[in-house]
C-alpha cells in the first residue's frame, strides 16, 4: 500500500518531540494517551493546521511544513477531512447547508451537484430526513454525524478526528464510529485520537502517547464485525500494559 | 445558501439587525438630504439669478445724480454689458398695511419700484417678468408666509390704495438678510406716489463673462460716480441668498457627520459581539480550509444586504425630509434646475455614506483574521480583547449631546441680543435709524437732543455714516464707508484690538481689513471734507478689526466728526438703553407715534425685533434643524443603548444566571447594570456638554464666519445646556436601560447548568 503519510522527527515547543511515524493509504489509525500528552497538537501539526518547529510531514509524498498558510488551507479544502469533539457548525444554516458549506467554497460551479451528494451522504449515515431541519433541531450524534458527512463532500483521501465521540452519550458514539468504518471501507485514511478503548479498538493501529512521545504501537489488523469485543479487551490490555 | 444565511441570521437577531439597519438608512438618509437641499439650494438660486440677470455690480445711492456722467464712464468701459439706473422710493414702514397688518414693526427698508428694463428682472413664481397693470402691486414673497397675504389683499401706502396682484422673486433682494425690499408697481402709480417717500438709485451694470467686479468697483469709485450707499456684487447677493438656508443645512451636514461617526462605532461594536459569538464556527471554518477571503465574504454580504436596504430607505426618507425642509427654499427661489443631477448627486452622497459604513465593516471583519483556527480548537480561542461595550455607550451619549449642543447654541447664539456686537452693531436695547430725509445729520441731532432730555433713557450715542475717500498704506485709493460716533458707548465685539477712541484712530470691518490688505498697527489716510470741494488728509491708525455684516459687511468705524469735517452724512443710528429694560415696548411705541406723524425717515426698533427681521429667517431655520437634531439624538441614543445593553446582558448572560442561582435577585442584578451604565452616561455627559461649548463653538465659529461673524463666542443658554439637553440624554437613556433591563427577567437559576445561550 502506498504511504500516504509521512512523518519525521516532528518537533513543537514542549509538546512533541520528535515524533516519527507513518500511515498507508487506507488506514484507520487511533492515537491514544491521557491528557495532555500531544495527541490533538499531534493531530493539528501533520493536517497542516498548526506550524511545526521541525521535522517533515509529508502528504502523499509531499512535503507540506514548508507550505504556506493558503496553500496548507487549499490542501485542507481539498485533500482532507476534520471531525471535531465539538461540533462547530453555523447556527444560522440547516443542517445540509452547513454539510456543503466548505464544499461550495471549493467548487463554487457545481452546487447542485453538490447538494445531490451532501443527499447521498445524509443518506448513507442515516440522517437522509434531517436536511432541512436547524441545528439545534437535531440530536448530538446526528449532528455529528452531519460532520462527518461535511468532512466527506471533497472525497478526502484522509480524514482527521479529534475525539469525535468525546460529547455523545453511547448509542450516538456507536452510530458515528459506525460512519467511520464505512468510510474507512471505502479506502479513506483515518486518523483518529480517542480516549475510548473501543473506538480504538476498530481501528488497525493503535498509536500511544505520553509527554510528546509515542511510547508504543498495538497493530490490531483490519477491523471486522465478529471479532469486536476481543479487539477492544487486547487493546485495554495493551494500555494497562503501557501504564495507563 | 449565502441567501439562507443571511435571513435565518436576520431572524435570529433581529434587534441587532433593525438597528444596524437603521444607522445606516439614518447616515445616508442625513447625507443625502444635506446634499439634496444643498444642490437644491444652489441650483435655485443659480436659475434664479440667471433668469433674473441680476447685476454684478451694484451702487445704491441717495442724492442727485448725473447719468450723462454714469453712462459715459459705462461705454469707455470694455467690460461692461449693460447698465442701468433704477429708482427705489423709499417708503416709511409706518405708511404701509398690506393685508389689514401694518408693517411698522418691519425691520427693513421697503419701498417701490418699477420692473428694470434690461436686467435685474422681478419675477414672479414661474420666473416670468412682472409686468402690473396700474393699480396692481406685487409684493415679495418673504412678506407672503410672514403676513399671511394673498392674491387679492388691499395693500395701503398712506391714502393710497393697491391690490395685492401676486408675489415676486427678487433675486437680490429675497433674502431677509438684504435690509431692502422692493414692491413692484405700474409705472404710473409709480409715479403717482412719488410723494410719498424719498427716492433712492440703484445703479446697476452687468460686466462681460470673466471680467473682474473688484477691478470694476475699484474702477467706479476712482471715477468719482454717485456713491452715497452701500455697493453689493454678485457673490454677495449670492451668498446672503445662501446663508438663510445654508445654514440650516450646515448643521444637517454636522448632524450626518456625527450620525455617521455613531453609526460606523455602533456597527463595529456589534460585529465584534458577533465574532466573538461564532468564533468556534470561524475557527471550524478556517481549520477545514475555508480561506479568510471566504469567511469574510460570508459575513460581509449580510452588511452589503443592509446596507442596500439602508441606502434605499435613506434615500426616500431623505426626498421625503426635503418637503418640508425645502418649503421656503422653493418660496424664496423657485423650484431647482437640473433636478436629475440633484437627485444622482444625493443618490451618491447617500451610496457615499454607505461606503463609509461598509469599508469600516470590512475593516472589522478583518479583525477575525487574527482570530487562530488552532487557538479555538486548542480550547483558548483568543479574538482581540473582549470589547468594553459600556466604552461605546459613554462615547455615543457624548456624541448625542453634541448633536444636540451645537445646533442649539447656534440658533441661542444668533436669537440673543449680545450677536449683535458679532455684526457691527453695538449692544443696546434700541436703534433709531434716519435716512430717506433731506437733512439727515440735522435731523438726527434734534432726535439725539430729545433723548438726552428723555429720563427714561440711560445711555444713547449717535452715528453718522458717511462715505469717505482713503490712501492705503501701499498708495492705493479705497472707498470706505466711516461710522462716525462714541463707539465706547455701546461696543461692538472687536477680532483684533479695541474701538477707536480718538480723531487719528480708526477700525475696520473684516472684510474691509482683507480686502484692504491691512491690520491692526498700520496707517490709512483719510480724506475729510472740508467744504467746496477741499479734502484734507488725516492719518489714522487702524486700532481694531470686528466683524460686521451690515452694508455688505465692508464697513469702518472712527471718530472724525470734527467741526471741520463736512462730508455729507448718508445716514445716522442711534443706540440706546433704558433705565428699565421691560419699558422698552412701550417707550419705542410713543417713539414712533411722536415721529410717524412728523415724517422725518425715521424707523425706531428694539434690537431684539432687529435680529428677528434681518435673521429671523435664519434662526427659524436652524431651529428646525435643532429639533430635527434633538429628536434623531434621542432616538439614536435610544437605539444605541438599547442594542449595546442587550448585548451586554447577552455576554453575561451565564453569569446572571449564575448569580440567580446562587440567590441574587433580578432587582439586584439589573441595579448593577444601572450602576455600571451610569458610570459611563455620566461622564459622558459631562464630556457631551463640554464637547458642545468647546469644539462645538470652534465647528460654529465656521459656520458663523460664512455668514460673516468671525471670532465668535457661544451665547448659551445655561439652562438649556446645563440642565434641559442633559436631562433630555439621560431620559433618553434610562428609557433604554429599562427597556433593555426587561431581559434581565428572563435569565433563569437553570440556564448556567446547561449552555444555552439566547438571541439578542
Amino acid at each position: 500500500m502506498r504511504k500516504i503519510l509521512e512523518v519525521r522527527n516532528l518537533s513543537k515547543g514542549n509538546i512533541l518531540k520528535k515524533i516519527s511515524f507513518e500511515m498507508r493509504e487506507g488506514e484507520m489509525i487511533a492515537v491514544m494517551g491521557p491528557s495532555g500528552s500531544g495527541k490533538s497538537t499531534l493531530l493539528y501539526n501533520v493536517s497542516g493546521m498548526d506550524q511545526a518547529d521541525e521535522g517533515e510531514v509529508l502528504f502523499n509524498g509531499v512535503e507540506i511544513v514548508g507550505l504556506s498558510e493558503d496553500e496548507k488551507a487549499r490542501l485542507r479544502l481539498t485533500k482532507m477531512g476534520f471531525v471535531f469533539q465539538q461540533m462547530n457548525v453555523l447556527a444560522n444554516l440547516n443542517i445540509i447547508d452547513n454539510i456543503v458549506l466548505p464544499a461550495v467554497h471549493a467548487n463554487k460551479k457545481q452546487k447542485r451537484e453538490l447538494y445531490k451528494r451532501a443527499q447521498t451522504l445524509m443518506d448513507d449515515f442515516n440522517i437522509g430526513d434531517l436536511a432541512e431541519r436547524r441545528v439545534n433541531e437535531v440530536s448530538g450524534g446526528q449532528l455529528q454525524r452531519a460532520c462527518i458527512c461535511r468532512s466527506m463532500m471533497m472525497e478526502p483521501q484522509i480524514i482527521f478526528a479529534d475525539e469525535p465521540t468525546g460529547a455523545l452519550n453511547q448509542a450516538a458514539a456507536a452510530d458515528v464510529i459506525e460512519a467511520f468504518l464505512t468510510i474507512n471501507r471505502e479506502g479513506t485514511s483515518i486518523l483518529m485520537v480517542t480516549h475510548d478503548s473501543k473506538n480504538a479498538g476498530v481501528c488497525e493501529r493503535i498509536l500511544y502517547m505520553l509527554d510528546g512521545e509515542i511510547k508504543g504501537e498495538l497493530n490490531l489488523g483490519k477491523y471486522t464485525d465478529d471479532d469486536a469485543r476481543e479487539r477492544e479487551k487486547r487493546t485495554s490490555r495493551w494500555l494497562e500494559e503501557m501504564g495507563w | 445558501m449565502k441567501k439562507r444565511l443571511i435571513i435565518n441570521d436576520f431572524k435570529a437577531n433581529k434587534l441587532v439587525t433593525v438597528s444596524t439597519c437603521i444607522f445606516m438608512a439614518a447616515s445616508a438618509m442625513l447625507l443625502g438630504l444635506s446634499i439634496l437641499l444643498f444642490g437644491s439650494l444652489s441650483s435655485s438660486i443659480d436659475s434664479l439669478m440667471i433668469k433674473a440677470q441680476t447685476p454684478d455690480f451694484l451702487q445704491m445711492h441717495t442724492g442727485e445724480i448725473d447719468e450723462g456722467q454714469i453712462a459715459s464712464f459705462s461705454e469707455n468701459r470694455s467690460d461692461v454689458e449693460a447698465m442701468q439706473i433704477c429708482r427705489f422710493l423709499n417708503l416709511q414702514n409706518s405708511q404701509l398695511t398690506i393685508g389689514g397688518k401694518s408693517l411698522i414693526d418691519n425691520t427693513q427698508d421697503n419701498g417701490l419700484c418699477c420692473q428694470s428694463p434690461l436686467f435685474d428682472f422681478l419675477i414672479d413664481a414661474e420666473n416670468r417678468r412682472i409686468q402690473p397693470d396700474p393699480g396692481e402691486v406685487y409684493v415679495p414673497v418673504c412678506y407672503r408666509t410672514e403676513y399671511g397675504l394673498k392674491t387679492g389683499d388691499i395693500m395701503r401706502i398712506n391714502t393710497e390704495k393697491l391690490s395685492v396682484a401676486g408675489f415676486l422673486r427678487d433675486s437680490q433682494m429675497n433674502s431677509m438678510m438684504a435690509s431692502s425690499k422692493r414692491f413692484l408697481v405700474n409705472e404710473s402709480d409709480y409715479e403717482k406716489m412719488k410723494i410719498l417717500g424719498s427716492e433712492e438709485y440703484l445703479i446697476e451694470f452687468k460686466l462681460k463673462k470673466g471680467s473682474d467686479t473688484n477691478a470694476f468697483s475699484t474702477a467706479y469709485e476712482d471715477a468719482g460716480l454717485p456713491g452715497n450707499g452701500p455697493t453689493i456684487t454678485y457673490p454677495l447677493i449670492k451668498m446672503m441668498n445662501a446663508l438663510s438656508d445654508g445654514m440650516m443645512i450646515l448643521v444637517i451636514l454636522l448632524v450626518s457627520t456625527v450620525v455617521l461617526f455613531i453609526s460606523i462605532l455602533c456597527i463595529r461594536y456589534m460585529i465584534l459581539t458577533q465574532l466573538e459569538k461564532d468564533k468556534r464556527e470561524i475557527g471550524m471554518l478556517k481549520a477545514v480550509g475555508v480561506s479568510k477571503k471566504d469567511i469574510r465574504g460570508l459575513y460581509f454580504s449580510k452588511y452589503l444586504l443592509l446596507s442596500v436596504i439602508g441606502c434605499l430607505v435613506g434615500v426616500i426618507a431623505a426626498v421625503i425630509a426635503a418637503e418640508p425642509l425645502g418649503t421656503q427654499m422653493r418660496e424664496l427661489y423657485g423650484d431647482a434646475g437640473n433636478k436629475s443631477l440633484i437627485y444622482l448627486l444625493m443618490v451618491l452622497g447617500s451610496l457615499a455614506a454607505e461606503g463609509i459604513i461598509l469599508l469600516s465593516v470590512y475593516r472589522t471583519l478583518g479583525k477575525m483574521e487574527k482570530m487562530s483556527a488552532i487557538q479555538v480548537l486548542y480550547g483558548h480561542g483568543y479574538f482581540g480583547k473582549k470589547k468594553n461595550l459600556y466604552l461605546p455607550i459613554g462615547i455615543i451619549t457624548a456624541a448625542a449631546l453634541f448633536m444636540i449642543l451645537v445646533p442649539w447654541n447656534i440658533k441661542s447664539t444668533i436669537a440673543a441680543p449680545e450677536f449683535v456686537t458679532y455684526m457691527g452693531i453695538g449692544e443696546s436695547q434700541i436703534r433709531i435709524d434716519i435716512r430717506q430725509t433731506d437733512d439727515v445729520e440735522k435731523t438726527a441731532k434734534a432726535a439725539a437732543k430729545e433723548i438726552k432730555r428723555d429720563d427714561l433713557v440711560r445711555d444713547y450715542t449717535l452715528m453718522h455714516t458717511g462715505s469717505y475717500k482713503t490712501v492705503l498704506p501701499d498708495g492705493a485709493s479705497y472707498n470706505l464707508m466711516i461710522e462716525n460716533g462714541d463707539h465706547g458707548r455701546f461696543p461692538v465685539r472687536y477680532i483684533e484690538g479695541r474701538y477707536p477712541d480718538t480723531a487719528d484712530e480708526i477700525a475696520l470691518s473684516i472684510l474691509n481689513s482683507k480686502e484692504m490688505n491691512v491690520n491692526v498697527g498700520d496707517t490709512i489716510r483719510v480724506y475729510k471734507d472740508l467744504g467746496d470741494n477741499h479734502k484734507s488728509p488725516v492719518s489714522c491708525k487702524v486700532c481694531g478689526i470686528y466683524s460686521d455684516v451690515t452694508n455688505g459687511g465692508k464697513t469702518a468705524k472712527a471718530c472724525l466728526d470734527g467741526f471741520e469735517d463736512k462730508t455729507p452724512v448718508m445716514w445716522s443710528v442711534i443706540y440706546l438703553s433704558l433705565k428699565d429694560e421691560n419699558l422698552a415696548d412701550t417707550w419705542v411705541e410713543n417713539y414712533r407715534e411722536k415721529y410717524s406723524a412728523l415724517d422725518d425717515g425715521i424707523k425706531t426698533v428694539k434690537i431684539s425685533d432687529y435680529i428677528m427681521g434681518t435673521y429671523g429667517q435664519t434662526i427659524r431655520n436652524i431651529k428646525k434643524a435643532a429639533i430635527m437634531s434633538v429628536i434623531s439624538s434621542c432616538l439614536i441614543l435610544f437605539v444605541v443603548m438599547l442594542l449595546l445593553l442587550r448585548l451586554v446582558i447577552w455576554r453575561e448572560r451565564s453569569g446572571s444566571s449564575l448569580k440567580k442561582a446562587l440567590g441574587f435577585t433580578s432587582a439586584g442584578i439589573k441595579g448593577e447594570y444601572l450602576k455600571k451604565t451610569f458610570k459611563y452616561i455620566l461622564p459622558g455627559i459631562v464630556i457631551g456638554v463640554f464637547a458642545g461649548i468647546v469644539p462645538g463653538q470652534s465647528l460654529a465659529g465656521i459656520l458663523l464666519g460664512s455668514m460673516g461673524a468671525y471670532g465668535f463666542c457661544f451665547i448659551i443658554n445655561p439652562m438649556a445646556v446645563f440642565v434641559a439637553a442633559p436631562a433630555v440624554i439621560a431620559m433618553a437613556a434610562a428609557l433604554a436601560i429599562w427597556a433593555s433591563l426587561e431581559e434581565v427577567g428572563r435569565i433563569h437559576a437553570y440556564e448556567c447548568l446547561g449552555a444555552r445561550t439566547g438571541n439578542y
